[in-house]
């Protein structure tokens, strides 16, 4: 039996830099097209609710629009989805099925936090509201 | 001065729980283990504990809904539970993927194979007491999490497959990417199969514990490395040749030695093999059409009809029965047998004859894989009660 080879690997860590990442003052990286947090731009969205159907999760609920912004005569109902990202298991389901390719899907992956636990603020952002 | 009296004292015997909060791994199963010393005499398995209803779920939701439903089984292994339940609802629609969705679907499930054995190595590390050694597998296996993250879009949850091909394609800069996250891989591996090898107090914590004979191995109907590792010759890879499993070459991986340490060098050995065959499909990869079909197209009603299907998990052999009555969008039936049902139920006969201390380091020899295989509780609603059913009940035998 030879000599345990481990003794040289843990002298070269001892000296070496640590390969931990501080996370939240470091930012852990990760690439462009990582399945991060999805949204529907409400300019294409139509309101057809295949999204909502088609969810594994039952993340996505159809919800009226606020009537103080501009919604595309494409969206007759005025209705949009509205994803909990609690439920939602990041699967993009709702990205692929979207027959008008509505969906912005985003890297993003901090979303652990007691603001912004729904699509509603990023959603909404992709409107005019009225008068503006 | 000569012994004047013998009182026998009678031998008690122990019931010392293992589990169910961190038997060994963490995950929840409970081994009643009986000890009369340090010896044990009797291991009961108790399951349950983790139990979610995973196959009615698949019932209620549609057939598309059950391909994410289904990669949430088991964490670990995701990526091969789509790929089974995929190939059973492409059975029912008599869809061909490309050999390039092929070929991707393979890279998916070998990369989720070389992560799964390094982490459950790693484990073993930890319980044989090297922490370094554990945490220096683990930061290597990052590696392969970033070569998953790559491909599929996911560190861990992959879902990447979809009826009639995949859900991603790669380019030629993703495939360099892969290529060289893997080759830096390989050595480090390597390394650790040495460390697993010769370092003396894993082989002597590991050698002769745990033994299980071929004649054992099949009679209890052992799957996946732990059959493999006492010289039972089972893949389904090699026997079934699903996907492109047929034209990867590799090779079959045992050892007739049948302990604990050859259980975990069979898993070395085949995240070595893993690597070799994510090169080769990295280099070889075909170009014969686009291996991402269009979601929105895809049929929505199912013919009736069942269908069967297996794969090589990474714990053994993983089967899906799918069931379709053609009136709705939902399956009538979905039946899942994963391979950490066979290997912890019915191993409980290993454990007899070795001493209390070996008992973790023998239920990690298994790779047990909790949440896989919880799907045999009963709860009758009527009564408000809940029990469990043995095999040969499950199997057909009187309620």
């Amino acid at each position: 039996m030879k000599r345990p080879r481990l003794l040289g690997l843990v002298l070269k860590n001892l000296v070496s830099k640590p390969a931990t990442i501080q996370y939240p003052r470091v930012k852990t990286p990760v690439e462009p097209d990582f399945r991060g947090v999805q949204y529907a731009d409400l300019g294409k969205c139509t309101g057809c609710s295949l999204c909502a159907i088609e969810c594994p999760a039952d993340a996505i609920k159809m919800t009226p629009i606020p009537p103080e912004y501009e919604v595309p005569k494409t969206n007759p109902r005025r209705i949009y989805p509205l994803i909990n990202y609690g439920k939602c298991v990041f699967c993009y389901r709702c990205v692929k099925v979207c027959p008008t390719n509505a969906y912005i899907a985003t890297n993003k992956y901090d979303i652990a936090g007691v603001s912004r636990l729904t699509s509603e603020a990023f959603s909404l952002t992709t409107l005019r509201r009225v008068g503006s | 001065m000569g012994v004047t009296k013998i009182v026998e004292i009678p031998v008690v015997t122990t019931e010392v729980p293992v589990g169910p909060q961190h038997p060994a791994l963490h995950e929840p199963l409970l081994l009643k283990v009986y000890a009369e010393g340090e010896e044990v005499v009797k291991v009961e398995v108790n399951t349950g504990y983790n139990h979610r209803g995973i196959e009615k779920l698949c019932e209620r939701n549609t057939f598309y809904r059950d391909i994410f439903v289904v990669g949430r089984v088991c964490g670990i292994c995701n990526a091969v539970h789509a790929n089974c339940y995929v190939r059973a609802l492409e059975q029912l629609l008599d869809l061909h993927p490309n050999k390039r969705a092929q070929y991707l679907r393979v890279l998916a499930m070998e990369l989720e194979r070389v992560h799964s054995h390094m982490l459950i190595n790693a484990v073993m590390a930890e319980i044989v007491g090297f922490e370094t050694l554990f945490m220096q597998i683990m930061l290597d296996r990052e590696r392969v999490m970033k070569a998953k993250e790559i491909l599929t879009g996911g560190r861990v949850l992959a879902d990447y497959m979809m009826v009639g091909g995949v859900r991603r394609d790669i380019d030629e800069e993703k495939r360099q990417r892969i290529r060289e996250l893997l080759l830096k891989l390989k050595p480090r591996v390597e390394y650790y199969r040495k460390v697993f090898e010769e370092d003396e107090t894993i082989v002597k914590r590991l050698e002769g514990v745990g033994r299980i004979s071929y004649s054992e191995a099949t009679s209890h109907s052992l799957v996946g490395p732990t059959a493999r590792g006492s010289g039972v010759k089972i893949d389904s890879r090699v026997s079934d040749k699903y996907d492109a499993y047929g034209e990867i070459p590799f090779n079959l991986v045992t050892r007739s030695e049948g302990d604990s340490w050859a259980r975990m060098m069979v898993r070395w050995d085949e995240a070595l093999e893993s690597i070799e065959m994510n090169i080769y499909i990295l280099e070889h990869l075909p170009s014969d059409g686009n291996p991402v079909p269009d979601e929105r197209r895809l049929p929505r009603r199912f013919p009736p009809g069942e269908a069967y299907t297996r794969v090589e998990a990474q714990r053994g052999e993983l089967t899906y029965y799918v069931m379709s009555d053609g009136k709705g969008q939902n399956p009538y039936r979905v039946k899942i047998r994963t391979p950490s049902f066979n290997n912890i139920i019915n191993s409980a006969f290993m454990y007899i004859g070795y001493s209390l201390a070996d008992v973790p380091v023998m239920l990690t020899s298994l790779d047990p894989c909790i949440s896989c295989m919880e799907r045999v509780t009963v709860i009758d609603l009527e009564k408000n009660t809940r029990y469990r059913l043995d095999l040969k009940q499950l199997a057909g035998g009187k309620l």
